[in-house]
């Protein structure tokens, strides 16, 4: 008796052929992107979308042409921190949708902006919401893709894929997309959000293939409002013992800053307005750094 | 999945779907040999797994419209005012018989009369008659589809 392998089609639906359009969709729509690269963290609220939004911000202020996905589906921020939640609809060009863009033309899309309003949950049609955890994984990863590749990114320099906290998330990122080029993993110096992204590396590291991999020290001190002093808000050196034990670099350290926390309330961007703040100036850093990993590698 | 004819040991082919009811789906294969048919039942939830998938059960005839796993995927009480890359209004796929077609979201409201009335049609044409049957509705000012409308919409249409 014939066995799965001996039949070619699966009698006429296709799921796989129709897989295959899926995918061939994303590589075409990716080929003109010179690099992609994942920023994520294994822990939550650690500053992922500060550090993504910023460091697009940083490039394109160098006259780079960047892209800017937000691939938290349930919990999409980036269309307020970069401002473009408050413009129109995006608009659909041919076959793909375009995206809006921000006063330094980095090209935004998020799940947000197809959501009815701020406080809308991304809810997925189903005869009963029991039993989704079947099923809502594919409905996440199948959107993530299609912000992904269904955007008229155009030609870009960098796509930067904003992604959740969950150390399966870049995982998830790995199946819908072709590559991915460099992950800049974001964390504090806190002990319980270093083991956690101590996990997430270790698990790229013997699972992925994502040639670059850096730190981001995010909020270790905190710049004094009166003389700019740098003042450190946990025991110094932390991260940079976890750098070396997993042999990733630290790409930059980012100070806290009350005016970057209120620009990404207010959409404005921090380092267009604020280039001198040491955050900002810490961003730059972060920007030639990844550009150096990437051409190195 | 696949199905195979046990007798002739021959893989068959998708002869119709129908559905949904309540979520589940009727697939029926028929065996290109003997003709004989078997029909596989899913359940609600596995629908719904083949639905997260973005592929459609019968094959997929047109590619996707951009963001269709967003635009189709969203519940009503997600999306916002004009949903991703719809062309004025939500837009709804041209084919019929396939499952994401089949859940065809719409607002406007059906008598139970009205909605047992389509199970007459076949499942493939099903979709596509209570979407022109509902924009008749909508033209007409109506809020509900009920059999009155039916029968209007029916000789209105020349149905
Ligand atoms: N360096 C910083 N200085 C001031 N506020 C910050 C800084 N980094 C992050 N924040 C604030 O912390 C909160 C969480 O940051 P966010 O980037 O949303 O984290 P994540 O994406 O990891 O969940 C946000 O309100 C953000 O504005
Ligand atoms: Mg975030
Ligand atoms: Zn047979």
């Amino acid at each position: 008796m014939k066995t799965w392998h001996d039949i070619a089609t699966d009698g006429g639906s296709d799921v796989a052929g129709q897989v295959a359009v899926q995918a061939d969709r994303l590589a075409e729509r990716l080929s003109d992107i010179r690099y992609i690269v994942a920023v994520m963290s294994g822990k939550g609220g650690v500053g992922k979308s500060t550090v993504a939004v910023n460091l697009a911000a940083a490039l394109a202020r160098n006259g780079a042409r960047i892209g800017l996905v937000d691939g938290d589906i349930n919990g999409p921020s980036l269309g307020r921190m970069t401002g473009v939640q408050a413009t129109t609809p995006p608009q659909r060009t041919g076959g793909a949708v375009s995206p809006p863009e921000t006063t330094l033309g980095v090209r935004v899309m998020s799940m947000a902006l197809f959501l009815r309003d701020e406080t809308t949950p991304v809810t997925w049609d189903a005869p009963s919401q029991s039993g989704g955890a079947a099923w809502r994984g594919l409905r996440e990863a199948g959107a993530l893709r299609e912000l992904i590749a269904d955007t008229a990114w155009g030609a870009l320099d960098m796509l930067l894929v904003d992604l959740p906290p969950g150390s399966d998330r870049l995982p998830t990122l790995a199946d819908v997309a072709p590559r991915i080029d460099a992950a800049v993993v974001v964390t504090i110096p806190s002990a319980v959000a270093l083991d956690v992204v101590g996990r997430s590396v270790r698990m790229i590291q013997q699972h992925l293939d994502v040639s670059s991999l850096g730190l981001v020290e995010n909020m270790a001190s905190h710049a004094c409002p009166h003389c700019g002093q740098a003042d450190p808000l946990y025991p110094p050196g932390r991260t940079d013992r976890l750098a070396r034990t997993l042999d990733v670099p630290v790409l930059a350290r980012i100070p806290f800053d009350p005016v970057l926390g209120m620009a990404a309330d207010e959409g404005h961007s921090y380092v267009y307005e604020h280039p001198d703040r040491p955050a900002a100036c810490a961003f730059t850093e972060l920007a030639d750094q990844l550009k150096l990993l990437l051409d190195a590698s | 999945m696949k199905f195979l004819c046990v007798e002739c040991d021959e893989a068959m082919s998708l002869a119709e779907t129908r559905g949904p009811d309540r979520g589940s789906m009727t697939v029926i294969f028929g065996c290109p040999v003997c003709g004989r048919q078997t029909a596989m039942l899913t359940n609600a939830s596995e629908t719904q797994v083949v639905r997260s998938l973005g592929v459609k059960i019968g094959g997929q005839a047109v590619s996707a419209e951009p963001m269709e796993g967003i635009r189709t995927g969203l519940a009503a009480s997600s999306v916002g005012v004009s949903g991703p890359g719809a062309e004025g209004g939500a837009s709804k796929c041209p084919f019929t018989g396939m499952v994401n077609e089949a859940f065809v979201r719409s607002d406007m409201p059906w008598t139970e009369g009205a909605r047992q009335r389509m199970e007459n049609i076949p499942a493939s044409a099903r979709g596509m008659v209570m979407q022109s049957v509902e924009r008749y509705a909508e033209a007409e000012g109506l809020a509900e589809v009920t059999e009155t409308v039916l029968d209007r919409a029916r000789s209105g249409m020349g149905m």
